[in-house]
């Protein structure tokens, strides 16, 4: 059996409301919704950092997604790598399966049951659009959930896994390419065979089992079945305040129900995790976290449909607006400097002691030719900075800000999370920054990723805290 | 170092109109700014003994201008080396100081420094911002262009010296007044700083009319040992001092914790060289005329400090005193400077030492600085990298 030992989150700063997407016919639905430089990898690699802060060192990795960036290579590989952990880790990807968040989990447990592993470190993230003007219907919530497996005492323990697979979907069927909705006859015959067999299986009792989490769309139609196995809904059903608030966030939500329930619940919890099969994970919280990651979140609410467009990189809609413009990157060159690029390992000269993140073999200051590695922070103070008018973009323009970070070093980066560049966001000399690590080019489909930064103290702080080290 | 100065004359100068110039092809640029360098210096083709050519960016222009070859072809010459000189902005002066050192050094007696580029067959944004944009590193600087490359300076300078907006739109303001005196430049219009300011923002706090245009354009000169000179014949300018300096990389100072973002150490090196040379110790008085590289108006500025004609953080008291307009103390870009001439980057150099020889040789006009006895060039480019310093003297 394993702990989970620590975990942490990672939504966008953006969230648009039903309203905006449908104005006059919106449910009160709100959904986090990624920057134009967010994708699986940046939310993944925010919630990672942070996880990892303080240790312990992940001998696994394991990648849950139904909404892949990557259609041949492993994101598992690809966040081990932005990480910095060891080479040859087991990194492997759950990719494109309905559960594929508690697949993960129920394989970590399994591995950490096997001896074989001690701390395995879990990620599961949720980035997808529905089709332009489908938005209503289908949308979901972007997110990202890090979680530690370990064969250590923790937060919480996983007491039991089971899986139940079954062949037969919920409510789908196919013509041609497309998956139709029809709710007819294989919503109630999937439900029975997805979630009716576990229940029976499993066969809670109130007063052993302690709470019941179900995680589905279809939610509804298992509270017959708690009724008729003697549970009250409104006492042993946990609720779910993670979707009004951010969305349903495919495969990090069972992981965020759990979360959420570690932080609002004490005792035994089961987990339902119910779509085309049903895994069933039963977990026993041992201690509240100290600190709460699904609280006092602060998100920036978009303001019009044609912003969410803008958002996703649809339209154009501004004098110098955004185009597809094929820039230069390498993943070599990436590789080769990754010390530099991706680590922030900087040369600092011994004897002036200026630090130098391009490699100088002589000080350009001193003439010192001996110099020591600095890891740079991720925090510093705006030196100097212009705002650029022709760089595309979708939300031109390009801020690019001269930071100085604390403890030494200069980076110059481009300003990110500047949709609405209002007063709260204006930045100037002096003002306080933190680096985050973003998609580089708009519109480059090739994992190129840089950092950028971020101004401090405002909406989304919370969320990104975390660099505050 | 061995032979400060190194008596070198230049006994020919030359150069086209700079602007949009569509009738243009780069050959034709190379032949006016030739043939016009050499007559004016009395020589035939057959009696150059080596050129040396300047073109910055081949690649973003119309792929002419990668060997010395493409000087050689539209003047017919052929049979002597050619050498294709990059260094960003400062590719012209570089053109010029190695053919003075290979007079200097005895390879040649007659030698040719012809700068041109060719920018406006493309759309704007398709040649030195496409560069920013869509070739260099795919992280250092990205999301600049060359404009918010200096823009960081000038934001850094405002708030470091209380130099005002005004005072930088003081620069555009008092090039665009000396343009209009110059019937090659790009932009003949005279403008206020209210102009300046209400242009569209290119990157803050600059904007258009802080930014000079890209440009077609060629100069020449031609230069001899000054022991060569035939007074019977030449009217020549004398080569007092060359300096340049690489003193940065081009994106070393963004990740460099000990760069101010105040000054280009670039200039200064090349200052001094090119000062030592010539035995200036006091700049403001013992030059007359400058052509600074104002490739944006705050460059200029920073450039006053950099040439020593005022003290660090004094600079503003220049522009608003007008000491660096024609008919101040020391006048500064009375060709219009970049922001009227434009910029054909390999071109610009030479142009410059085009001008100044002319203010030297008594023969620039209206726009003439009375009495101009010595003069100085300064190009900055790569984007604070590389600077050049020549300085010019009508006496031996």
């Amino acid at each position: 059996m394993s702990e989970i030992i620590k975990y942490h989150v990672a939504f966008p700063e953006f969230r648009v409301s039903g309203q905006v997407l449908h104005p006059g016919q919106g449910k009160n639905s709100r959904q986090c919704i990624c920057y134009t430089d967010e994708d699986l990898i940046t939310l993944s690699f925010r919630a990672c950092s942070a996880l990892l802060n303080g240790g312990p060192e992940p001998d696994a990795v394991l990648f849950a997604t139904s909404t892949p960036v990557f259609r041949d290579r492993y994101h598992a590989s690809f966040v081990a790598d932005l990480l910095g952990l060891k080479q040859g880790i087991l990194a492997l990807d759950i990719i494109s399966t309905a559960r594929a968040g508690s697949d993960a989990l129920l394989l970590a447990d399994k591995l950490i049951g096997s001896g074989e592993y001690r701390n395995i470190l879990l990620v599961a993230a949720h980035v997808d659009f529905p089709p332009v003007g489908e938005e209503f219907r289908n949308a979901t919530g972007h997110a990202a959930v890090a979680m530690i497996l370990s064969a250590d005492k923790g937060l919480a323990e996983i007491s039991s896994v089971q899986s139940y697979s079954s062949a037969l979907a919920e409510e789908f069927y196919y013509k041609g390419e497309k998956t139709v909705y029809d709710p007819r006859f294989a919503r109630a015959a999937g439900f029975k065979a997805n979630m009716a067999d576990a229940w029976k299986k499993t066969d809670p009792k109130p007063g052993q089992t302690g709470k019941i989490i179900i995680n589905s769309p279809y939610a509804r139609m298992a509270m017959s079945l708690l009724k008729k196995s003697g549970f009250d809904t409104d006492q042993h059903l946990f609720k779910d305040t993670i979707a009004p608030m951010v969305g349903h966030t495919g495969a990090c939500h069972a992981l965020l129900l759990m979360i959420s329930a570690m932080e609002n619940c004490q005792g035994s919890i089961l987990l339902f995790d119910y779509l085309n099969g049903t895994n069933v994970i039963g977990f026993k919280i041992n201690q509240q976290p100290a600190e709460t990651r699904l609280s006092g979140l602060d998100f920036t609410e978009i303001v019009s449909y044609q912003d969410y467009l803008k958002l996703r990189k649809q339209g154009d809609f501004t004098d110098i607006t955004y185009r597809t413009k094929e820039m230069f990157s390498s993943e070599m060159m990436m590789e080769r400097e990754k010390d530099q690029l991706l680590y922030l390992k900087a040369r600092e000269c011994t004897s002036c002691h200026t630090v130098f993140l391009i490699k100088t073999s002589r000080c350009h200051h001193c003439h010192g030719t001996d110099f020591k590695v600095k890891k740079l922070a991720r925090t510093g103070t705006v030196y100097t900075l212009t705002a650029e008018h022709y760089f595309p973009s979708s939300f031109p323009p390009v801020n690019m800000v001269v930071i100085d970070l604390d403890g030494g070093g200069r980076v110059t980066v481009q300003q990110t999370d500047n949709m609405y560049p209002d007063e709260e966001n204006r930045i100037k000399i002096g003002d306080r920054v933190e680096l985050v690590y973003r998609s580089m080019m708009e519109n480059d489909r090739k994992p190129n990723y840089f950092w950028k930064c971020k101004k401090m103290a405002r909406k989304g702080a919370k969320n990104a805290k975390e660099n505050e080290k | 170092m061995k032979n400060n100065k190194k008596n070198i004359a230049i006994i020919g100068v030359g150069s086209t109109p700079f602007g949009d110039l569509f009738q243009y092809s780069y050959d034709d640029l190379v032949r006016e700014a030739a043939s016009t360098a050499m007559k004016d210096a009395g020589i035939d083709p057959e009696e150059l003994q080596a050129a040396w050519l300047s073109t910055a960016f081949p690649e973003i222009g119309v792929f002419k201008g990668r060997s010395g070859m493409d000087l050689a072809e539209p003047l017919g010459i052929f049979g002597i080396p050619v050498t294709r000189v990059s260094n960003f902005c400062a590719s012209g002066a570089d053109a010029i100081r190695n053919a003075a050192n290979a007079l200097a050094a005895g390879e040649c007696d007659v030698a040719m420094a012809l700068g041109v580029e060719k920018l406006r067959d493309r759309s704007p944004q398709d040649s030195i911002v496409k560069m920013m944009v869509e070739l260099s590193h795919p992280f250092y600087q990205k999301g600049f262009t060359a404009a918010g490359t200096f823009a960081v300076y000038a934001n850094r300078m405002m708030h470091e010296y209380g130099v005002s907006r005004e005072d930088i739109a003081s620069v555009s303001v008092k090039n665009h007044f000396h343009g209009v005196m110059n019937d090659k430049a790009h932009y003949r219009t005279k403008c206020t700083i209210e102009q300046v300011l209400a242009s569209p923002m290119v990157a803050d706090p600059l904007t258009l009319m802080d930014s000079c245009p890209t440009t077609d354009g060629a100069a020449c000169v031609i230069m001899v040992r000054a022991e060569d000179v035939d007074n019977s014949k030449h009217k020549p300018v004398y080569i007092d001092g060359i300096g340049l300096s690489i003193s940065t990389g081009w994106d070393l100072p963004f990740f460099d914790s000990g760069h101010k973002f105040l000054s280009f150490q670039a200039t200064r090196d090349a200052a001094a060289m090119a000062y030592r040379q010539a035995g200036i110790t006091r700049p403001m008085e013992e030059i007359d005329l400058v052509e600074v590289h104002d490739c944006f108006s705050i460059v200029e500025l920073l450039t006053y400090e950099d040439l020593g004609f005022c003290r660090t953080g004094e600079a503003k008291d220049l522009i608003r005193g007008k000491v660096t307009q024609l008919g101040g103390e020391l006048p500064v870009n009375v060709s219009g400077g970049l922001l009227s001439c434009g910029h054909p980057v390999g071109a610009t150099g030479v142009r410059m030492v085009v001008e100044v020889a002319t203010h030297l040789r008594g023969q620039a006009g209206v726009r003439q600085v009375k009495d101009a006895k010595r003069g100085l060039t300064h190009n900055i480019g790569g984007p604070g990298a590389i600077a050049s310093v020549i300085i010019l003297n009508n006496e031996n």
